[in-house]
């Protein structure tokens, strides 16, 4: 405004105004360049930001990719030196895949140069001038036997092994046999680096007879463990004779030590139940002799209990193939708890032992087939087991040989039959790196493969897998073990605890930031609001390892102990404060007046404080009320009713729903006396009728907590069940911290920048503060909070220390708050630094990384579509 | 406008020819000083605002028109470090005392702001929102305040078959009548409008104030203008503040004819301002 001239108002009078200069109409270059550069930078980086985030999303892409490819043939051979004909008992190959040792059914040895088919020398068994009439072997191929027509045994050993020794030391006059292997008669040699050479040898021998059948009764069929002592070995064994009688025998040898001699008992029990004139077609006796299997060539199982060695049990009598199926090849898969069953029509079962309830068996244990997998297209004639994990390896009558896993149930090469119809043994190379036929033409035929991870699948990370010895097919993870262990590894249990995690801790954090958030911003003075603000951002500044460390050590002992006290305080302390607001309400206006400043503040936190110590005072009946006098041993579901507690979950969607129905009548009827003049009376009568609506709010919950019971709905079993200590409710509290500052921060900002027109507006309307937040900021500010709800949940879904150090890191799938967790992150801290590079467990950890990545950018992007949804309402503010 | 330094000159008292109603006083604002902090706003401000006429407040930029017009529901208490000596009365209960509701006080009064401002809702809840604050919940009732409010304020042919769309996607001048609509819908003693129509065209100011004359003796209405035609056409008391005092305050037609204050004169004539 300009001051009139009359008055004296020490205004200056207006000015003309010439400016000194015209603008200039060209644009300076210097502008125009640093614009196009500014330009340029931001592109740049935005893409470079697009392109890294894209980067890592492929590395760990390609890390995983190999998980699920199976397995290839890296190079196929054909020996080229004939190496006889004659039928096989078995064959075995070392672990460098030089030498193949087999034992032909005369019980003469052969070794042969793997690649050219090439003669080794070897020293045959002594058997005494006798054919085998029966042969068995162990799962490794170390430990032979045989069994004779006069009713004799001979145990044997045989190891293939190689060592690595000084090239210097190796002999002069080799005789090459390929470009990589040179060979002296008896051994192998391979050129490993300039100074070292590999040894590839064999060492057998072969014990003295022993007579286990009656003299003259031809052993047919035989499989036996060597257990004990080195200086007191004990041999179990399982016969069968020409006449149909089992025999589970036991050797012991005790070395004198003064004589030096070797004394050797035997003792025999017979396997009762054989039927007569059984045709056995293999028995199979596990690592510590406790079961005994006998297979008949019809294919039916007979299965020893055999626990009791002098006294043993025929528990089960089954058919493990199909009607009119012989069996083909049956064995043990490593760990000696899985059958393969092989059958004639080509089909390839796994069967181990379970538990069963009303099992028709004499020791509660029963045949389950686990796994089905894929048929052959003719009988199975032979197969070998790996000796490191459930790989196996099947031939066909057709020569077709088919490369397995048995837990993922998959095929994981398929070798096409070569020009001999048919493979007289089969062997998976010990590195699970090389399939070996040897062939009817006299000829080996190998195949080196690389499976390097035959136990994933799609299915097998994120679906039901049946591992052995588990009831049923489910979501495990557990990577490491004792030996013979199978890594089990599944994702779910992991995608689940991250969500469990995520669920709990948010359910906790969004109602308190949320609320304090709306309390700063639009019920306290600024003054107050710029002290709270600031300390609740150095919250977020904590580390969440010292959370996770404080959760750990000093939260979960104290939640333990004050379990009810906790949980009491949930319902006292916001019921406290909705009291304290409405008696505060009663309070005659000047009064409320006066004291509406920091006197009511503080009695804010008196009130928090009063109700905190009452919910502590009065948790023991609390705890009897609901929980039948002890929180812990009600979650376990050992005493009291889920009644109380149930209703407790429901009142308060109860009390919403009887507050809302009612009010229309409420009003109608009452309304004269709600909106009556004076605060006071006004507010006792809304008071009265608070009280009547709890009252009616409180049975009608207990109804409805026993009709959910009834139906199956008892939170007991679900959300709640027995207590450990470093639990969900534990990380709840802890990741609540870490995740309230940022949520609460975040939103605080949104709720700010509502326009001041809109709350004015509001206001002018007649609406109180409260309504002015709930109905106008809020939704206002929406897009705002619900990303910092979202942002909150990234924070909580990526959290690593807090709940590695708090959640016990059970990998579970259930949704007991009392219970531990373990979330995608923490497994990747936990496991890292055990997996070996290239493993699968390694794999399965850049999985997991894959899988959080994944989850982050779902939420993200449906945060971001939600975002706009809600800012398009308010776009044009 | 320089607080920190009052002027040197002394003011005469306040002249007063007030047009009367029939209805008597609405409002009686007595020796109101507000100070914002340090600096005070208005000076002895004593006016009775007839019940059922239209006042209009005049004056030039910063010399308190809405600063009082705030305080007639109380608006000002969202301001820190506010002070304010002297009373106002509606119907006789001042509203600064210590047991005023200030709740049921704004709910006896409509404002209107200078710029429009909607809430980020559907037309429909935008006209009901005071309803909804009161808790009504009864449709038949919303539907029929919303309809009546809004051919009230001349916008239910324009805006009829979009009620449950954003009003933020309606021009400035409708989103102004519709802030008008929500001010009447709950059927309030007193409307306040500061400005109301300063960002319309002429063909929507044209409506606002002939919706003025139609609400003229239903509402006692009290409107903050810098348009001295608009103020001449629709009020029947024109008050003229000045620097945070009111120079002149009464009949319409007297202000702008024959003011008795040189200020007025000067102010009303286009000589400053
Ligand atoms: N919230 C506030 N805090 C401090 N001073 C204020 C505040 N609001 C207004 N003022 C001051 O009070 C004086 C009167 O302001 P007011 O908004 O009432 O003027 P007005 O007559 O409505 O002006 P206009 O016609 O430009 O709207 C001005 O000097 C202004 O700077
Ligand atoms: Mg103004």
């Amino acid at each position: 405004m300009t001051a009139p001239a009359e008055t004296a108002a020490p205004t200056t009078g207006p000015v003309a105004h010439t400016p000194r200069q015209r603008r200039s109409m060209k644009t300076p270059r210097s502008v125009l360049i640093a614009d196009k550069a500014a330009d340029w930078v931001i592109r740049i980086g935005g893409v470079g930001v697009i392109v890294a985030v894209f980067g890592i999303m492929l590395f760990l892409a390609q890390v995983v990719v190999p998980l699920f490819t199976g397995a290839h043939v890296q190079s196929a051979f054909t020996s080229t030196q004939p190496i006889g004909t004659e039928p096989l008992f078995m064959s075995v190959v070392d672990e460098y895949k030089t030498v193949e040792v087999s034992v032909d059914n005369t019980g003469k040895m052969h070794a042969n140069h793997i690649r050219t088919g090439a003669a080794i020398d070897i020293a045959p068994f002594d058997l005494g001038g006798k054919m085998p009439t029966a042969f068995a072997r162990t799962p490794t191929g170390r430990e032979l036997a045989f069994g004779f027509a006069d009713g004799t045994l001979q145990m044997a050993t045989l190891k293939v092994g190689g060592t690595v020794i000084d090239t210097k030391d190796v002999p002069a006059d080799l005789r090459r046999l390929n470009e990589a292997d040179a060979t002296d008669g008896s051994a192998v040699y391979t050129v490993v680096s300039s100074d070292q050479t590999r040894r590839v040898s064999i060492a057998h021998e072969i014990a003295e007879p022993q007579q286990v059948a009656p003299e003259g009764t031809a052993i047919v069929a035989v499989d036996y463990r060597v257990g004990g002592s080195a200086e007191r070995p004990t041999i179990s064994f399982v016969t069968v004779d020409a006449n149909g009688i089992g025999r589970l025998s036991r050797s012991e040898s005790k070395t004198n030590m003064l004589t030096g001699k070797t004394t050797t008992s035997l003792t025999s029990s017979e396997l009762p139940g054989l039927p007569e004139g059984v045709k056995v077609r293999t028995v199979l006796m596990t690592d510590k002799a406790d079961e005994v299997y006998i297979v008949d060539i019809g294919g039916t199982f007979y299965r020893y209990d055999a626990r009791d060695f002098d006294a043993p049990v025929l528990a089960e009598t089954v058919r493990l193939v199909a009607d009119g199926v012989q069996v083909g090849s049956v064995g043990f898969l490593i760990g000696e708890q899985s059958l393969v069953v092989g059958g004639s029509d080509g089909s390839v079962n796994v069967y181990f032992r379970l538990q069963r309830e009303g099992a028709k068996t004499t020791d509660g244990y029963q045949l389950v087939r686990a796994h089905a997998l894929e048929s052959q297209p003719s009988g199975i004639v032979a197969m070998d087991v790996s000796q490191r994990g459930k790989m196996f390896v099947t031939s066909d009558s057709a020569g077709n040989v088919w490369l397995r896993h048995s837990t993922s149930e998959q095929v994981l090469l398929k070798l096409p039959p070569g020009q001999s119809v048919a493979y007289r043994t089969l062997t998976l190379a010990p590195r699970e790196n090389g399939v070996f036929a040897t062939g009817t033409d006299g000829k080996i035929h190998g195949w080196d493969v690389s499976a390097p991870h035959p136990e994933s699948t799609l299915g097998t990370l994120f679906g039901k897998v049946w591992y052995e010895g588990y009831p049923e097919a489910g979501f495990t993870w557990q990577s490491s073990g004792a030996d013979a262990f199978e890594p089990k590894l599944s994702l779910v249990p992991l995608i689940f605890g991250t969500i469990k995690a995520t669920f709990y801790s948010l359910l906790f954090a969004i109602p308190i930031a949320l609320g304090a958030a709306i309390y700063t911003s639009e019920f306290v003075h600024y003054k107050v609001r710029s002290v709270v603000k600031p300390t609740m951002e150095l919250m977020a500044s904590l580390p969440s390892v010292v959370l996770g460390f404080i959760a750990a050590l000093i939260l979960a002992p104290i939640v333990e102990t004050w379990l009810a006290a906790i949980f009491f305080a949930f319902v006292m302390i916001p019921t406290g404060l909705f009291l304290s607001a409405y008696l505060w309400q009663l309070l005659p206006s000047p009064i409320a007046l006066r004291y509406g400043g920091l006197p009511k503040f503080i009695l804010i936190f008196a009130a928090l404080i009063l109700f905190g110590y009452l919910s502590y005072v009065a948790a023991p009946v609390f705890e009897n009320l609901f929980f039948g006098g002890d929180l812990k041993a009600w979650a376990n579901g050992e005493r009291g009713s889920s009644a109380p507690f149930t209703a407790m979950l429901v009142f308060p969607f109860v009390f919403l729903g009887i507050f809302v129905s009612s009010d229309a009548i409420v009003t109608q009827r009452f309304g004269f006396v709600l909106r009556g003049s004076n605060r006071t009376s006004a507010g006792l009568a809304d008071f009265l009728r608070w009280i009547a609506t709890i009252v009616v709010a409180a049975f009608a919950s207990y109804a409805l907590g026993l009709v959910l019971i009834s139906i199956g709905l008892d939170p007991r079993g679900g959300v709640v069940d027995t207590y450990v200590q470093r639990n969900t409710l534990v990380v709840g509290f802890a990741m609540g911290f870490a995740v309230i500052p940022i949520i609460y921060t975040i939103s605080e900002d949104a709720l700010n920048t509502v326009p001041e027109h809109l709350r004015a507006a509001s206001l002018g309307c007649g609406a109180t503060q409260w309504q002015t937040a709930m109905r106008v900021i809020l939704p206002t500010a929406m897009s705002g909070v619900f990303s910092a709800v979202m942002i909150g949940m990234g924070r909580a879904v990526g959290e690593t220390m807090i709940v590695v150090m708090a959640a016990g890191n059970t990998p579970l799938l259930d949704w007991n708050i009392f219970n531990g967790l373990r979330a995608l992150s923490a497994n990747i801290a936990v496991e890292l630094p055990e997996a070996v590079r290239d493993s699968t467990l390694y794999r399965m950890l850049f999985l997991a990384a894959l899988t959080l990545f994944v989850i982050t950018f779902v939420v993200n992007t449906v945060a971001e579509a939600v975002r706009q949804r809600f800012r398009k309402r308010t776009a044009q503010l | 406008m320089n607080m920190q330094a009052p002027p040197p000159v002394t003011y005469d008292k306040t002249i007063y020819h007030l047009k009367r109603g029939s209805a008597g006083p609405a409002l009686d604002i007595e020796n109101l000083d507000l100070y914002y902090g340090p600096a005070q706003a208005l000076y002895g401000v004593s006016m009775v605002i007839e019940k059922g006429l239209v006042t209009a407040l005049i004056g030039p930029s910063g010399c308190g028109k809405s600063t009082l017009l705030r305080c007639i529901n109380r608006m000002n208490d969202l301001v820190d470090n506010l002070r304010i000596d002297g009373s106002i009365k509606l119907h006789g209960e001042n509203i600064y005392a210590k047991s005023a509701d200030v709740i049921a006080l704004r709910k006896r009064m409509g404002m209107v702001f200078q710029k429009p401002n909607p809430f980020p809702m559907s037309i429909f809840e935008n006209v009901v929102y005071p309803l909804r604050v009161d808790g009504v919940r009864d449709k038949a009732v919303l539907e029929e305040t919303c309809e009546r409010a809004l051919k009230s304020s001349a916008l239910w042919n324009e805006v009829k078959d979009r009620l449950d769309q954003s009003a933020l996607g309606m021009s400035g001048g409708q989103q102004q009548r519709l802030c008008i609509a929500r001010a009447i819908a709950a059927d309030p003693e007193v409307l306040l409008m500061d400005e109301p129509c300063s960002a319309l065209d002429p063909i929507a100011t044209a409506k606002i104030e002939e919706l003025i004359d139609e609400l003229a003796g239903q509402y006692t209405i009290v409107i903050v203008t810098h348009n001295m035609q608009q103020a001449a056409r629709v009020s029947d008391n024109t008050a003229f503040m000045y620097l945070g005092r009111l120079i002149e305050y009464g009949d319409t037609e007297v202000i702008f004819q024959t003011p008795r204050s040189p200020r007025t004169q000067d102010y009303v004539t286009g000589r400053f301002g």
